[in-house]
C-alpha cells in the first residue's frame, strides 16, 4: 500500500486537474447561458411594462425566451457530461490502483507489470520519446491510466516553439492563466521578450517599440533597460552582454521553461517516477560486491553491465544485520538451510551441498576455487 | 487501500452532486420550455396587431420570474459543488505524496551519458518480453546505436520460446544442440530434458508409436551417467505402453508441469549462457524501488522533521536498512554483531573455532593474551585457529 501512496500522485491529480478544468469551464458555460436568457427574459419583461403591447411582438420576445432556455439546457448538459466523464476518468484509476491490493498471484504480478510500463511510459513522454510512448500504452493497454493526452498537447507547444512560433505557447499560457500567476510564472513575459528580439532581428523596430508598449508592463526597471537598448545596436552586435540576447539557445530555454512550468501546474515531480524508483531500489540492492569481478551475481541488477554504470553515483544499502544467501542456490541461508564452512572457508548452504554431493557420489567441489572436499570435512557457521 | 477509498469517496460526492443538480434542473427546464411553448400557441392563435390583455399579462411575469429562478438557481447550485471538486484535489494532496525524494545528486534524467543507460536498458527489457517493434521505436526515438547482434539472442531465446509453449520442441533441441558444449560446462540438463519430453510424447501415443519410441531412446545414451535414475524411470514407463501411461505409475510424467519447467529451464540455461539474469533487471529494480522508496520517503520525513539533513547527503550508505524481499537478495553481507558494522576486504569475517562469526577488527579487539574468548559462547580458542570467511 505504501507504494501506492508514493507513486501513485500523478495518476490521480492528472486527471483531478482534468477535472477541475471541466468544472470550470462548465461554470463559465452556465454562466455565460444564464446571462443570455436574462437579457430575453428583461427584454420580455421591459416589453410588457410598456405601453400597450401587442401580441406580435410579445410572441417573438418569448420565442428567444424558449430558443435561449432551450440553448442554455442543451450546452448545460453538454459541459455537465464533460465533467462527469472526467469524474469518471478519476474513478477508473482509483479503481486500478485499488487492484493493487485485492489481487494476489500472477495476477498481481500482472499488475505490477502494468505498473512498470505506465512508468515507462511517463518516461518516454518525458523524454520526448512519444511514438515509443503511445506505442507501448496501447500494447500494454493502459492508455487511459496514463497522462498521454496531456504529453501530446505539450508536445506540440514545444515542437512550435522550436519552431520558432510563439503563438500556440501564448495560447497555452493563456489558458492556463490563473494557475501560472499563482506560481508567478515568468513564462509569458519571455515569450513577449523573444518576439520583440525577433522584431529587432528582422529590423521592424517601429513595431518592436509598438510590442514593447503594449507587453512590458509588468517588467521591471533593470530589465527593461537591457531589452529596450537592443534598439540602439544594429541587429548583430558584437558586444558579449547583448549578444546573448540574440542567441538561438534562448528558444531552446523557452523550451525548457516551458516543460518546467507545466510540470508544475500538475506538481509533477522534476525527475520520472521511474528513474527515482529505479534508482531507489538500486540502491536498496548495491553492495560493495557489486563492484568486485568476483563476487558479481548474474541476476542481481546492480551487478548487470548497465545498471551497475548507473548506480555508481547512488549510495550502498545499510545492513545492520548480516544476511546471507547460498551462492549456489540463491536461497537464503537461515536455521532451515544453514550456513556450511567447507575447509577453504567458503561458506554455502547445508541445502545445496547436500543436493551437490547427492549427484557427485557424496563429493563436493567448491565452484569458486574447484577444490574437492567429502561431506564430513564440512563444518557450522554461526552468524548472529 | 483507505488511501484510495478516501479520494473515492470524494470523488463519489462530487459526482452525486452533479447527477442529483442535473437531475432536477433537467426537469425544471423541460417543464418551463413546454410551458412557455404552450402559452406561445395559445397566444399566436390571436392576430398579431391585438392589444396583449392585462390577464396574459399578469401570467407571463410570473413565468419570467420563474425563469429567472430556475436558471440562478443551476447557476448557483453548480458553484456550489466547487467545494466538492477541490476537496477531491485536496484529499489527493493528503493521501499521497506529491515530492519524491532523490537519492542520486547528479540526477539521471537530464544527464545525456545515463539517460543512454537507462534507454539501453529499457531496451533490452524489451527485447526480453519480445515487444520488438517497440524496442526498434525506441532505439530511434532515443537514438541508440544498438548493434544488430545485440539484438539476436534475445530474438532467438523468445522465439524458441514461444515454439516450446507450443509444445513444439524442435527449434530447442536445435538450439540445444548448437550450444552443446557451453551447455556441458554449465552443467546443464537442458538437452536431456527436451528428449526426455520428446520420448514422454511418443510413449503417450500408444502402441503404434512404440518402435518410434524404442528407436528414439537411443539419444539417451549420451546422457547415462548423469541421468541414470530418470532414465531408468523412463524405460520403465514402456512396460505400460498398451495400457496406457495415465493408468500407470508413470502417470506423473504426463504432468502438464514438465511443458513448464522446460520454458523455465530453457530460460535459465540460456540466460546464463549468454551471461543474463532471468529476470529483467528494470523489472527487479523497480519492484525493489517500490519497496525502499515508501520507507526512505517516510525516513527523510522524519528526518525532515527533527532538521537534520546531514546523514542525508551522505553518500556512502543509506540512511536504513530497507526491507527487500528475500528472492530480492542477491548478495551475503556479514554485519560484524560486535562492532555493528558490515565487513569489508580489510575487515573480512573470521570464524572462531566454536563456529561464531565476528569481524577481524573485533577479533583482534578481543584477543587477550595468546586466547581469544568467544562473546558468544563460553569457549576459548587460539586466534590463530580462526578462519577467514568467503561468503
Amino acid at each position: 500500500m505504501a507504494d501506492i501512496c508514493t507513486l501513485e500522485h500523478a495518476t490521480l491529480k492528472v486527471p483531478y486537474e482534468n477535472l477541475n478544468k471541466n468544472f470550470r469551464n462548465c461554470q463559465k458555460v452556465i454562466d455565460r447561458e444564464v446571462a443570455h436568457v436574462m437579457q430575453v427574459t428583461n427584454d420580455l419583461e421591459k416589453c410588457l411594462d410598456g405601453k400597450e403591447p401587442t401580441v406580435g411582438v410579445v410572441v417573438t420576445l418569448l420565442d428567444s425566451v424558449v430558443d435561449k432556455l432551450t440553448v442554455l439546457k442543451r450546452k448545460a448538459a453538454e459541459a455537465i457530461a464533460l465533467e462527469e466523464e472526467s469524474a469518471q476518468a478519476c474513478k477508473k484509476r482509483l479503481a486500478h490502483l485499488k487492484e493493487h491490493d485485492t489481487t494476489t498471484g500472477s495476477a498481481l504480478s500482472q499488475w505490477k507489470k502494468k505498473r512498470i510500463d505506465r512508468m515507462l511510459v511517463e518516461y518516454f513522454l518525458r523524454a520526448g520519446y512519444y511514438e515509443t510512448a503511445v506505442k507501448l500504452a496501447r500494447h500494454s493497454q493502459i492508455e487511459e491510466l496514463t497522462n498521454i493526452d496531456l504529453f501530446l498537447v505539450s508536445k506540440e507547444v514545444e515542437e512550435s516553439l522550436i519552431r520558432r512560433e510563439t503563438a500556440p505557447c501564448l495560447q497555452w499560457c493563456h489558458n492556463n492563466k490563473t494557475k501560472l500567476r499563482r506560481i508567478k510564472s515568468t513564462l509569458e513575459v519571455n515569450l513577449r521578450t523573444q518576439e520583440f528580439i525577433e522584431l529587432i532581428r528582422c529590423e521592424f523596430r517601429v513595431e518592436a517599440v509598438r510590442h514593447a508598449r503594449k507587453y512590458f508592463g509588468s517588467l521591471d526597471g533593470e530589465q527593461i533597460k537591457k531589452i529596450m537598448v537592443l534598439l540602439a545596436f544594429p541587429s548583430n552586435p558584437n558586444i558579449s552582454e547583448y549578444k546573448e540576447l540574440f542567441d538561438d539557445l534562448r528558444w531552446q530555454k523557452l523550451v525548457g521553461q516551458f516543460r518546467e512550468e507545466n510540470y508544475k501546474l500538475f506538481q509533477f515531480n522534476t525527475t520520472p517516477v521511474l528513474t527515482l524508483t529505479l534508482e531507489a531500489g538500486l540502491a536498496a540492492m548495491k553492495t560493495p560486491q557489486c563492484y568486485t569481478e568476483h563476487s558479481k551475481n548474474a541476476d542481481c541488477p546492480a551487478c548487470s553491465k548497465n545498471l551497475n554504470e548507473l548506480a555508481k553515483s547512488l549510495p550502498f544499502a545499510h545492513c545492520a544485520q548480516s544476511r546471507l544467501v547460498c551462492s549456489l542456490s540463491g536461497h537464503v541461508m537461515n536455521e532451515h538451510n544453514p550456513p556450511m564452512m567447507l575447509p577453504n572457508g567458503y561458506v554455502y548452504g547445508e541445502k545445496s551441498l547436500l543436493n551437490f554431493a547427492a549427484d557427485n557420489h557424496g563429493r563436493i567441489i567448491c565452484p569458486k576455487t574447484k577444490k574437492v572436499y567429502s561431506m564430513d570435512e564440512l563444518e557450522k557457521v554461526f552468524i548472529m | 487501500m483507505e488511501a484510495c477509498m478516501n479520494v473515492e469517496r470524494e470523488a463519489d460526492k462530487v459526482l452525486g452532486k452533479f447527477h442529483g443538480v442535473w437531475n432536477h434542473a433537467e426537469r425544471t427546464f423541460d417543464e418551463m420550455i413546454e410551458n412557455l411553448a404552450s402559452r406561445q400557441e395559445e397566444l399566436s392563435k390571436s392576430p398579431c396587431d391585438d392589444q396583449f390583455n392585462l390577464f396574459h399579462n399578469h401570467l407571463l411575469l410570473s413565468s419570467i420570474k420563474r425563469v429567472r429562478e430556475i436558471t440562478t438557481r443551476l447557476s448557483n447550485e453548480h458553484k456550489d459543488i466547487h467545494s466538492s471538486v477541490s476537496k477531491v484535489g485536496k484529499s489527493i494532496d493528503k493521501n499521497f505524496v506529491s515530492e519524491l525524494i532523490d537519492l542520486n545528486q547528479d540526477p539521471t534524467y537530464g544527464n545525456e551519458d545515463r539517460m543512454k543507460l537507462l534507454n539501453t536498458v529499457v531496451f533490452e527489457h524489451f527485447l526480453r518480453q519480445g515487444m520488438l517493434d517497440i524496442a526498434e521505436n525506441l532505439s530511434q526515438e532515443a537514438n541508440l546505436d544498438v548493434p544488430e547482434s545485440a539484438k539476436e539472442p534475445f530474438v532467438e531465446i523468445n522465439r524458441i520460446l514461444a515454439a516450446l509453449k507450443e509444445r513444439n520442441l524442435e527449434p530447442a533441441l536445435q538450439w540445444a544442440l548448437n550450444h552443446r558444449d557451453q551447455l556441458r560446462a554449465q552443467n546443464s540438463s537442458l538437452e536431456f530434458k527436451l528428449h526426455r519430453l520428446r520420448f514422454i510424447e511418443l510413449v503417450r501415443l500408444g502402441p503404434e508409436k512404440q518402435y518410434e519410441a524404442l528407436f528414439y531412446a537411443r539419444n539417451f545414451s549420451q546422457f547415462a551417467g548423469a541421468h541414470e535414475k530418470e532414465l531408468q524411470v523412463l524405460m520403465g514407463s514402456f512396460l505400460y505402453i498398451r495400457q496406457g501411461l495415465e493408468v500407470s505409475p508413470y502417470a506423473r510424467l504426463l504432468d502438464p508441469i514438465n511443458w513448464l519447467d522446460i520454458c523455465d529451464v530453457f530460460t535459465q540455461d540460456a540466460c546464463a549462457l549468454l551471461g543474463l539474469s532471468i529476470e529483467s533487471p528494470l523489472t527487479v529494480g523497480v519492484s525493489a524501488g517500490a519497496i525502499a522508496l515508501p520507507a526512505l520517503q517516510k525516513i527523510k520525513q522524519v528526518m525532515q522533521q527533527r532538521q537534520c539533513h546531514v546523514m542525508w547527503t551522505a553518500k556512502d550508505e543509506l540512511p536504513i536498512e530497507v526491507e527487500l524481499e528475500p528472492s530480492q537478495r542477491y548478495h551475503s553481507i556479514f554485519a560484524c554483531p560486535i562492532l555493528r558494522q558490515q565487513a569489508s576486504e580489510n575487515n573480512p569475517p573470521m570464524r572462531l573455532a566454536c563456529g561464531h562469526a565476528i569481524s577481524r577488527d573485533s577479533l583482534n579487539k578481543l584477543i587477550n593474551g595468546s586466547k581469544i574468548k568467544c562473546p558468544y559462547c563460553p569457549v576459548e580458542s587460539s586466534p590463530n585457529d580462526a578462519k577467514q570467511l568467503h561468503l
